[in-house]
């Protein structure tokens, strides 16, 4: 309900006519598709992909490509990446996702790394050099896209998290034989999970292309684009429909506050914060100030798994 | 064929320091279930100080060996006492990211001590190699393949005759009965991802002989080290050699004949294709 009213709000932000706080929320926005995207795998099936970034990267691409084409329209491609990422997932994840555990983390970080690699190697992509990107001349109009890609994937979420997909992704991440057993097709339910996760950063990276302007490897498969949106869940909390968003604002502030004041040592404060949430708030804020949760269950959290 | 045999030289060269590297991560991950995402940046903090001990004590980058490995031993022993302790049976998306963030820590502090510029370290002996018919062998890469076979015969006989090698292979084999025997978890962990440091450490001080230093040199090996535990077996000091060595070569054949650009992309291949035709490596024993 906040968050819905929080979404509405945001709207308004072009009209304030000020481009520092159109790119802070557009930031904002696309942090919390992406975050919203991990979630669905990470959170809700319990598959700890490291490497979601590779559809930011395909979207981003899909973007340059058809812009490359001469069609400069971000709104024809956002539906193209999320469509393309979503098959890319899907064949990638037959044989991927019947790894478990370290090795599925390990093998998507794999798959970020080497895309990343052979697109810098293709040169009709532009290879290490990149992609210009024409830009429309209504600049605001890639707020309201990415603004309506974070809405479409909340709503998604939300959707999702009461379906019977959703009860199915909860029982693999709770046990995936039992689940097995009761007779559920894990495998699709897996694969399923994996193409909708990519379609929300592959859709925030096709709008990112445009609202940047440029994109190259680097740009695209940026690793620190890995690790963010995964951290913000954490932050926030995993398998819940408000925890990736509520993170995303979080963590971008906190990260824009240090831009501004540190801009030197900003990626070693950020590593300080991964290892505080991870330390103390390994369930997410949403867990500490919900009604199971409360400050007894922050402090048994914290002595949860020590040795 | 003089090539093919040039590129078989150079991986077995290059593989040595692989097994060392992959040694250290093996450890920590077969016996704590942790993938140590920090391990890269341990690799870096050795290769530094033999360019630290080297540049200003003139002290000769293998003379650094022991001392990397005592020295990123402690420091791994802290860290693990006062750090991932807290954390250590949490679900692994936990251990992953604080390994990150611990990761991002060092190798930012390190790109403010000693800037992003290339270092090298260029001793005497750098340039001087010698040949067999067609074949070059530089003597650093040749001495540095001795050390590292010497680092992994060490570690078959610490963790195969002493006490504390003993409770370590305990705990892997059983946590719960070591536990019972008297071992002290807590500490032996400390005292596992000390050694798992202090490889990477010694592997960085060997690395840093042959590869211009950074302070991001150490990312790359993260995957690498993963790679070869799986391809030669998780959790033995022979399956993290053989494996090194493997992937020594197949990465020098790789860059050879298909692209020197496409490092990750050619593990990636690797690991996916050991997972799906021998899960359990080539060392590895075949489980039911």
């Amino acid at each position: 309900m906040v968050c819905c009213i929080t979404l509405l709000v945001l709207l308004g932000v072009p009209l304030l006519h000020n481009g520092y706080y159109e790119n802070l929320f557009r930031g904002i926005l696309m942090f919390a598709a992406m975050a919203l995207g991990w979630n669905i795998i990470g959170g809700y099936t319990g598959y700890v992909s490291f490497g979601n970034v590779v559809f930011f990267g395909i979207g981003t691409y899909v973007s340059g490509v058809l812009s490359l084409h001469g069609i400069q329209n971000v709104w024809i491609a956002i539906p193209c990446a999320a469509v393309i990422a979503a098959v890319f997932a899907a064949i990638l994840g037959v044989p991927i996702l019947r790894l478990r555990g370290h090795y599925f983390g390990i093998a998507t970080l794999g798959i970020a790394l080497a895309t990343q690699e052979i697109v810098a190697n293709i040169e009709p992509l532009g290879g290490g050099t990149g992609i210009t990107l024409q830009q429309a001349a209504w600049f605001s109009q890639y707020y309201y896209a990415m603004w309506l890609v974070c809405a479409l994937s909340l709503l998604a979420t939300w959707l999702i998290a009461r379906s019977k997909l959703g009860y199915a992704l909860v029982a693999i991440r709770e046990n995936e034989d039992a689940a097995s057993v009761l007779g559920i097709n894990t495998t699709a339910y897996k694969v399923g999970a994996w193409a909708i996760s990519a379609t929300m950063p592959a859709a925030a990276g096709a709008v990112f292309a445009f609202s940047n302007g440029y994109i190259d490897p680097s740009v695209g498969f940026d690793v620190d684009y890995n690790v963010f949106p995964i951290v913000m869940v954490i932050l926030g909390g995993m398998g819940t429909v408000a925890g990736p968003v509520v993170g995303a604002f979080l963590l971008t502030a906190i990260n824009e506050t240090l831009w501004n004041r540190y801009p030197q040592v900003h990626t070693l404060f950020f590593g300080v914060a991964i290892v505080l949430v991870v330390l103390f708030l390994p369930r997410g804020l949403l867990y500490v100030f919900g009604r199971s949760g409360g400050w007894r269950g922050f402090l048994k959290s914290l002595t949860a798994y020590r040795v | 064929m003089e090539l093919i045999l040039q590129t078989l030289v150079n991986g077995i060269l290059a593989g040595g320091i692989l097994a060392v590297v992959a040694l250290g991560f093996s450890l920590v991950w077969g016996i704590m279930n942790i993938i140590n995402l920090a391990h890269g940046a341990f690799v870096m903090l050795g290769a530094y100080l033999a360019y630290v001990l080297f540049s200003a004590y003139h002290i000769d980058p293998f003379a650094s060996v022991p001392i990397a490995f005592v020295v990123m031993f402690a420091f791994g022993y802290l860290i693990q006492r006062f750090v991932i302790n807290f954390v250590v049976r949490a679900p692994i998306l936990t251990t992953f990211l604080l390994t990150f963030g611990l990761s991002l820590l060092i190798v930012n502090v390190a790109l403010l001590v000693f800037h992003g510029d290339a270092k090298a370290v260029t001793t005497v002996y750098s340039g001087s190699n010698f040949s067999i018919g067609p074949i070059v062998v530089p003597w650093v890469k040749l001495w540095t393949l001795i050390v590292a076979l010497g680092i992994t015969a060490a570690m078959q006989l610490f963790l195969g005759r002493t006490r504390e090698g003993r409770a370590i292979r305990a705990m892997a084999l059983d946590i719960g009965a070591a536990q019972l025997s008297g071992v002290r978890v807590a500490r032996l962990y400390a005292i596992v991802f000390g050694l798992g440091a202090g490889l990477a450490g010694a592997a960085g001080v060997l690395l840093s002989l042959s590869y211009p230093l950074n302070p991001s040199m150490g990312d790359p090996f993260i995957i690498k080290a993963f790679v070869v535990c799986v391809l030669g077996g998780l959790g033995s000091v022979e399956g993290a050699l053989v494996g090194g060595i493997v992937y020594g070569i197949i990465e020098a054949f790789g860059s050879q004949f298909i692209s020197t650009g496409l490092p990750d992309a050619i593990a990636l291949v690797v690991l996916l294709f050991v997972l799906i035709v021998r899960p359990t490596g080539i060392m590895g024993k075949a489980t039911a």
